[in-house]
């Protein structure tokens, strides 16, 4: 048996800061998917992508709820937030980086890695040391330097096992201001409700429907709701039918989906600001799109920090989004072989000016630590 | 949550089977009131057919996106344009409207209209009906409204009050998904059951809708000797809104998203899309395949579409009905068809306030009270529009969110038609075409184009104010539906006729519209831009002025309900006096139109009718042979001649 890895709030206060870069870093990548695909074909997996990107955004909610119960500070604007795409996720195995991708069967692929199931052998085995693959992490421990996470779900099961022990020490863990959570009237989807925080349970509660709902904590494929876990969402794309209440993993038996791969618009891969033509119009618009997208962050910050009201705003910046990624995705990049342009995702910091201004994914780890 | 429609449910229903079966219930039309009835029939126990006129396929996301890929690239963005017209279940289309000359009825479109008035009164013949495009307003009626002969010497009474339906608005509002806040719509009368709350709360007033409300509300209004003062108030609607945690005693409300046959994730909340009419691209507002897909769930609701009904045939002695007699057509757009029967205990016609009248009197059931067809009724709709000082943001938010329902009631009914007043979100787009006709002008008149054209389109059209005076036709037996079989449709269905005409009564409630719609734009300060247009179809003259005239698919009336079987068509169950297994369920069921959209009243009478089916089905044990007919076969023969 293995220690916990949290042993008190200032812990769990950085594992919830990773875990909200966790639960964002994948936004990215399938939104770059979604809007590689033409509006008015593919609609089968645009539902799939959408509906998962819309429930990575109801897990960013529900842990900056956790994370706001325990008194802590959401803050989606910090330098390295948002990682510098490809990135690794550990899912048990270095196998696989998260890009941002034009819809194809590597994107599927990679979807499917990231929402996997993964249950540890034993909780012993939940840990494991990180390879040196000299890439950043996303779940690496933020506590314990050198060791990662199984899989997403066992990152998720340390935090519930930690916010146990910790709060039977402490008392008043869930000293947050109440005025601080987001409640159930700012999401909508089939797909879950937003749970505010107040103590134990509804913070356990939170998390451990984030895991249940990405790959199924029982290797079960649907939820508790009747919701298909993401996992088993993406893998329809690859055995081209859909799952239906009764089916086995791996055996969907309900009405076969169709999939026009080549009806896509072929981005560039985890494109970045160097692949512009300086001094374009076409790099002016990927710059733009970034900062829309910290202006974004910024604002949600503003709304995990006691204005959820703010939400309702961010419909209309999220529409904004979508043109900046439509802008992007119709035109070539010139000197890409014919891949088209797609956002890079590359956040302007506010102080631009910063000699140390170059931030990664593993600063980030070392900011939430301390 | 996603309403699953059960794999193979819209194909696996054999005609021929079916026409060996005793249904418990045979349904005449897949609408908001058939799959209503079908759904708590089935919960029941009961085996259901429902017939369909339209083709249908099992309900998938990908399926009701075509429709919108239709709508989108459809040059007419009419009512009707995102539904393929089925040659053998035609649809009336609000662009068939042509002006009627005197002794020259236009049988140019399916309905031929004989006038004098002429109207753009249509239905979707699509499964889930006209809840396909409709709006989704949710208003209740008036209590007195149900009353208005009594209190006002106008129109008819109810066999029903407000008190006998309420328990039934009530289900109707889950069914349908209303969200709304009790404190905006407890008004006139209307009353709710202590405690009571919307499944959802109410949506939000527009942008536009709080501009208006800035100057207007507090406007004081004094007519027939009764002062009021007018504010914009918010519109229950049919759409999915933020579910309120209070509903059901605490127990809270789950919205009903999309229908599919696989699971999807769309249609939970409204997203202020502009075009609740024709189609919401979500499927956020309610439409009736969600209700109809959980019937279908049950396995005890048989679905046969392509199936037009043709004739309700009777026992000459018990005047019982027998069977249905219905043209299953081969596809959509050509001649082949099987003439096929259908049986059951109950028969329940719940194709429309036209489609019922019609089949009736197509297979001579002309009620002993003589009304079938008559007191044909629709909302008038009168239209005013004006350009605000400022810009107010139309177009944005949903078609409609808010009006002015202060004079939905009143001492004043004794003399003139009451109305409810819309404010349109999509500004001019229903009286002159806006955005499009505005973007035409400024391409073809004012050469704009880029950013230029960009700003004027912007510069016109959010200053746009449109009001939508919807006022109460009265019923009148000379406005009616009857048939000729010198008119029929390809499938040799005799096609509805419709015979008529305004009231006094209603145009004086315009002429008094058009003069408060005046007032209204000088307190707002816009420039009422409010032309009508002689040679407009729907053009009517009253007091020495005319009027542009528009129907509002609100169809009611033609088998009126009513205590007396010699002056009505159905009992207060809307069982027909004349036949005890026939209900004749709808909109052609109320007695008064009043000003409230009819689908909510739709929906509760059905639920409340439901009733009177079970306990009617649980007396019903007398034996049916269903093997062997000699009425049934000699039809067959004369159709097959």
């Amino acid at each position: 048996m293995t220690a916990s890895t949290i042993e008190n709030r200032d812990d769990l206060i950085s594992y919830l800061h990773a875990a909200m870069a966790l639960e964002h870093a994948t936004i990215p990548t399938y939104l770059t998917a979604y809007y590689s695909l033409r509006s008015t074909t593919n609609s089968d997996a645009a539902h799939i992508i959408r509906v998962t990107a819309v429930e990575e955004m109801l897990h960013l909610t529900l842990v900056a709820n956790v994370l706001n119960a325990i008194g802590g500070t959401p803050d989606l604007t910090s330098p390295g937030f948002v990682p510098s795409y490809p990135a690794y996720l550990p899912d048990g195995e270095d196998d696989f980086t998260v890009d941002l991708r034009p819809f194809s069967p590597e994107a599927v692929e990679t979807f499917c890695k990231i929402e996997r199931p993964g249950k540890a052998p034993t909780t012993s085995a939940r840990l494991v040391r990180t390879s040196d693959h000299g890439r950043p992490l996303l779940v690496s421990s933020p506590t314990v330097e050198g060791m990662r996470f199984y899989s997403i779900g066992e990152f998720y099961a340390e935090i519930i096992d930690g916010l146990e022990q910790v709060a039977a020490d402490d008392p008043g863990l869930f000293r947050g201001n109440r005025a601080r959570q987001v409640g159930p009237e700012y999401f909508y989807s089939g797909g879950g409700v937003v749970i505010p925080v107040s103590d134990l349970e509804s913070a356990q509660r939170a998390l451990r429907f984030i895991a249940d709902q990405g790959e199924g904590l029982d290797s079960g494929i649907y939820d508790g709701g009747g919701e298909l876990a993401h996992y088993y969402r993406f893998q329809q794309l690859q055995l081209g039918r859909y799952y239906q209440v009764g089916d086995r993993p791996d055996a969907p038996s309900g009405p076969p989906l169709s999939i026009a791969w080549d009806d896509v618009y072929q981005v560039k891969v985890s494109a970045r600001l160097a692949d512009y033509p300086v001094g374009s119009e076409l790099a002016g618009a990927a710059r733009q799109f970034n900062a829309d997208y910290g202006e974004f962050l910024a604002l949600l910050t503003r709304a995990f920090s006691g204005q959820p009201c703010l939400l309702q705003d961010a419909v209309a910046y999220m529409f904004r989004l979508r043109d900046g990624f439509n802008r992007l995705v119709r035109n070539p990049l010139p000197g890409s072989d014919g891949r088209h342009a797609a956002p890079t995702f590359e956040i302007p910091t506010a102080v631009e000016s910063d000699p140390d201004a170059i931030r990664t994914a593993d600063d980030i780890a070392h900011a939430v630590t301390r | 949550m996603y309403v699953k429609f059960p794999d193979g449910a819209a194909k696996h229903t054999d005609p021929a089977a079916a026409a060996e079966v005793l249904y418990d219930a045979v349904i005449v039309g897949g609408g908001i009131s058939g799959a209503i009835i079908a759904s708590r029939l089935s919960d029941a126990g009961k085996r259901v057919l429902i017939l369909e006129a339209g083709p249908a396929e099992d309900l998938t996301l990908r399926g009701y996106e075509s429709y919108l890929d239709r709508f989108y690239s459809a040059t007419s963005k009419d009512n009707q344009a995102p539904y393929p017209d089925a040659a053998n279940a035609p649809m009336p289309r609000g662009t068939d409207a042509r002006r009627i000359l005197p002794g020259a009825p236009d049988a140019s479109a399916y309905i031929v209209q004989s006038g004098p008035f002429a109207t753009d009164t249509t239905y979707t013949r699509v499964l889930g009906g006209t809840t396909m495009h409709w709006e989704a307003k949710t208003l209740r009626m008036l209590p007195e409204d149900f009353q208005m002969r009594s209190l006002y010497g106008e129109g008819s009474d109810w066999p029903l009050t407000y008190e006998d339906l309420a328990p039934y608005y009530n289900e109707a509002e889950r069914e349908i998904g209303v969200s709304a806040d009790v404190a905006d719509q407890a008004y006139l009368g209307i009353t709710f059951d202590e405690g009571y709350v919307f499944p959802m709360r109410g949506l939000p007033l527009s942008y536009l809708d709080r501009m208006v409300a800035d100057d207007l509300d507090g406007m004081p209004v004094e007519l027939d000797g009764e002062k009021r003062e007018l504010r914009v108030r918010p519109f229950p609607q049919g759409r999915n809104g933020i579910p309120n945690p209070h509903y059901d005693g605490g127990k809270g409300y789950v919205p009903r998203g999309a229908v599919s046959t696989y699971q999807v994730e769309v249609g939970g909340r409204c997203q202020g899309n502009n075009n609740c009419v024709p189609i919401c691209p979500v499927q956020a507002k309610y439409n009736a395949n969600k209700t109809l897909a959980v019937a279908l769930q049950s396995g005890r609701v048989d679905l046969v579409a392509q199936a037009v009904a043709y004739r309700v045939h009777v026992d000459e002695r018990t005047h019982r009905v027998t069977e249905i007699e219905y043209r299953r057509y081969d596809r959509p757009g050509s001649p082949g068809f099987t003439t096929m029967r259908a049986r059951g205990r109950l028969f329940i016609l719940a194709a429309n306030a036209v489609e019922n009248p019609r089949l009736m009197l197509a297979s001579g059931l002309r009620s002993a009270s003589g009304l079938m067809g008559r007191n044909f009724m629709d909302h008038a709709y009168l239209l005013a529009w004006a350009l605000l000082p400022e810009v107010a943001g139309t177009f944005r938010g949903t078609n409609c969110t808010g009006g002015i329902t202060d004079l939905r009631g009143g001492r004043f009914r004794r003399r003139q038609a009451a109305f409810s007043v819309d404010i349109h979100n999509d500004g001019w787009g229903w009286a002159r075409g806006a955005p499009m006709t505005d973007l035409i002008d400024l391409v073809d008149a004012g050469g704009r184009y880029g950013e230029s054209l960009r700003q004027g389109l912007v510069d016109r059209v959010s200053r746009q104010l449109q009001l939508a005076f919807m006022v109460e036709v009265p019923a009148n037996p000379s406005n009616r539906i009857t048939v000729d079989p010198a008119y029929t449709d390809d499938l040799g269905n005799m096609r509805p006729i419709l015979t008529y005409d305004i009231p006094d009564y209603t145009m004086r409630g315009v002429a008094y519209a058009r003069q408060l719609s005046k007032r209204i734009f000088a307190r707002l300060g816009a420039e009422d831009h409010t032309e009508y247009d002689p040679n407009f179809w729907g053009y009517a003259g009253y007091g020495g002025e005319g009027y542009e005239i528009r129907g509002g698919n609100h169809l009611a009336g033609t088998h009126m309900m009513g205590r007396d079987p010699s002056t009505s068509v159905v009992d207060a169950d809307q069982r027909c006096w004349d036949h005890e297994n026939l209900y004749l369920v709808g909109g052609g069921s109320m007695p008064t139109v009043s000003t409230s959209n009819v689908t909510l009243t739709v929906a509760a009478l059905c639920l409340r009718s439901v009733r009177a089916m079970l306990a009617q089905l649980d007396h019903e044990t007398a034996q049916i042979d269903i093997t062997t007919d000699g009425a049934a076969q000699s039809q067959l023969q004369e159709v097959a001649q």
